[in-house]
């Protein structure tokens, strides 16, 4: 029998090693029109904040090569919302619920951590791309000694699988990895958006309402690829992927970098449908190189 | 909502860079105002889906009406008999259905034409006021006249066809005479803008058909927000018709 399963934490057990990403998956329930989600690995939601946000002016996200950069402002409902009105719908899968939050202080992380630590919320995933407000705007996930307090502060708030998202645009990312893993972090996600822009050189203005945001989409792929290998070799706690996984093929391709499973984030804006045929591809490559579990692929990349 | 593969009847320009596209698909059943999102190519560039109005779908015929702006609807303009697309749709929400015997007046400014003809010629009774540069620039004006029941007039900027002027100018004789119970409304948001404040004076309903950038086109990634009394829509899911009064115009 083929096992595509993948155990990420003790508290964390995937049925597979495909997930949604955060932002391109809202609380599940438009997708739920499109396909059973209770076929995923596991949901990663929107990034919460503890009182809603209404993000930037528009336009919001512009195409680019293979790609795209959003500038959604990290507008969401809110946690009491979430929790209230989307975590009872989401719940009603077979499917372990992953919920995104950001904060702009360490005391708003730790007080998003205590409030999901609750029944149905199978792990948290902190987004520390965020500019820190008492730091003059310095973003959380830029320094190592600043991540490793923000991340311990936050492992005392919760019993929760604890999943640190971190930004690509760092100068040691194998540094900043370990900062996470000694905070206390219990598996990695690698990695965010790439900080980007568009302009129009007609008007001579950005294009993007917010002037700057992230680039993501197959565009950003060999950049993440390689951001999961060097911080796979420096880390003990598991990975996950994130950066224009589009196919099967490239989740493999993540696996056998590092990875024990991997967020789909811009290819299910332009293929809602892709989930389940990238799910197919990849037990199907199991069945065919004669694999019996997916951890016969996880860092098996042949460098010698 | 469904994902179908869709091949080109046939794909002709219609008036100054502006194409008519007629495909054969499979989508559930669509009513006015509603669009589609469409995959140029299956390769990774362009990567986003184009959002685009259903101009009339029905029997496994869609018909789109598009003009090229850049490099997806540049794609798209040379595309040939027999290639394939991917089309996602239903999506949205279209315009309502005004009562028995209500007066209705449709505008189309620029490339708000495709939701407004649609819609016209679901109702068959009406005004309809369309706007353009010139004249080279209005698409489809012999079908848009031979609806049944429906009174056409042009406005040009430079006078080649219909009253010299903005559409908004149109509107604002019509509006001293029979005062409509219903304008529905598609074209640069300063015109829909204007034509809102306009429906409001003359006491008549007005819904306009917004565009947006668009990330996915079916309510996951937010990209798409307007802001209304209520807080942020999506174009996408809430729209793209809205009530004309609900639309936080400044902001
Ligand atoms: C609901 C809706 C219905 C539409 N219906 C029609 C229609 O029936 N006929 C028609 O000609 N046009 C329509 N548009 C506008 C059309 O989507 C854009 O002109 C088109 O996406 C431009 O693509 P491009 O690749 O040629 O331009 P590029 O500038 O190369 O596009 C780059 C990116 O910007 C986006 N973009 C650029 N301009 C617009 C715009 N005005 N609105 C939304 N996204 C934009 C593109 O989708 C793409 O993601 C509609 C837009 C919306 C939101
Ligand atoms: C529209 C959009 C919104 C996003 N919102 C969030 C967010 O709220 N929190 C977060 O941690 N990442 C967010 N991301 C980043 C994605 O989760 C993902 O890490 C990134 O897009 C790279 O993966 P991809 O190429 O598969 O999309 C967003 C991305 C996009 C495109
Ligand atoms: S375009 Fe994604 S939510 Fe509207």
């Amino acid at each position: 029998m083929i096992d595509t399963s993948v155990r990420i934490t003790e508290g964390l057990s995937l049925k597979n090693p495909v997930l949604s990403a955060s932002g391109t998956f809202a609380y599940g329930e438009e997708f739920s029109e499109v396909f059973d989600l209770s076929i995923l690995g596991g949901i990663v939601t929107k990034g919460l904040s503890l009182v809603p946000k209404e993000g930037n002016p528009t336009p919001r996200v512009y195409e680019t090569a293979c790609g795209l950069i959003n500038a959604i402002g990290l507008e969401n409902v809110g946690v009491d919302a979430f929790i209230a009105e989307k975590l009872p719908f989401l719940k009603k899968f077979n499917t372990p619920v992953i919920v995104n939050f950001f904060g702009t202080t360490d005391e708003e992380y730790e007080s998003m951590a205590g409030r999901l630590d609750i029944e149905g919320v199978s792990a948290i995933e902190m987004n520390v791309s965020c500019p820190n407000v008492s730091k003059g705007g310095l973003e959380f996930g830029k320094y190592p000694d600043i991540l490793e307090r923000l991340v311990s502060k936050v492992r005392k708030a919760t019993k929760k699988s604890l999943i640190v998202k971190l930004s690509p645009m760092v100068t040691d990312i194998g540094a900043m990895a370990l900062a996470a893993q000694e905070g206390g972090a219990d598996a990695l996600t690698c990695s965010n958006t790439i900080p980007a822009m568009a302009i129009d050189e007609q008007t001579w203005r950005p294009i993007l309402g917010n002037i700057t945001g992230g680039l993501s989409g197959p565009a950003i792929k060999p950049v993440a690829l390689k951001i999961v290998w060097e911080v796979s070799r420096k880390v003990r706690i598991p990975i996950i992927a994130s950066g224009g996984a589009c196919t099967w093929q490239d989740i493999v391709q993540f696996l056998l970098a590092g990875a024990s499973a991997v967020e789909v984030g811009s290819a299910s804006l332009r293929d809602p449908f892709c989930f389940s045929s990238i799910i197919q591809g990849v037990e199907t490559y199991l069945e065919e190189k004669g694999l019996s579990s997916l951890h016969d692929l996880v860092g098996q990349l042949k460098t010698s | 909502m469904k994902d179908c593969t869709a091949t080109v009847m046939s794909n002709n320009e219609v008036a100054r860079d502006t194409y008519l596209m007629v495909l054969q698909c499979d989508l559930p059943i669509a009513v006015p105002g509603q669009f589609v999102m469409v995959k140029i190519k299956s390769s990774l560039d362009p990567f986003l889906r184009r959002p685009l109005a259903i101009l009339h779908y029905e029997d496994g015929r869609l018909e789109l009406l598009y003009k090229v702006k850049g490099k997806g609807t540049t794609e798209m303009a040379g595309k040939k008999k027999g290639d394939e697309l991917s089309v996602l749709g239903p999506l949205g929400k279209g315009f309502s259905v005004p009562a028995e015997g209500e007066d209705v007046m449709y505008v189309a400014g620029g490339t708000g034409v495709p939701p407004l003809m649609a819609l016209a010629e679901h109702l068959k009774k009406g005004r309809m006021i369309v706007g353009a540069r010139s004249k080279a620039d209005i698409p489809l004006w012999e079908r848009m006249n031979k609806i049944r029941g429906v009174d056409v007039q042009a406005a040009t900027e430079d006078g080649s066809l219909g009253r010299k002027g903005l559409v908004t100018d149109v509107v604002e004789d019509e509006l001293s005479g029979t005062k409509p119970r219903v304008i529905y409304a598609c074209g640069p948001n300063p015109m829909l803008k204007k034509i809102s404040q306009q429906a409001r004076k003359a006491g008549a309903r007005c819904e306009v058909s917004l565009e947006e950038y668009m990330g996915c086109g079916f309510g996951v990634c937010s990209a798409c927000a307007v802001k209304t009394v209520a807080g942020n829509q999506r174009v996408c899911m809430q729209g793209p018709v809205f009530d004309a009064a609900l639309i936080g115009w400044d902001s």
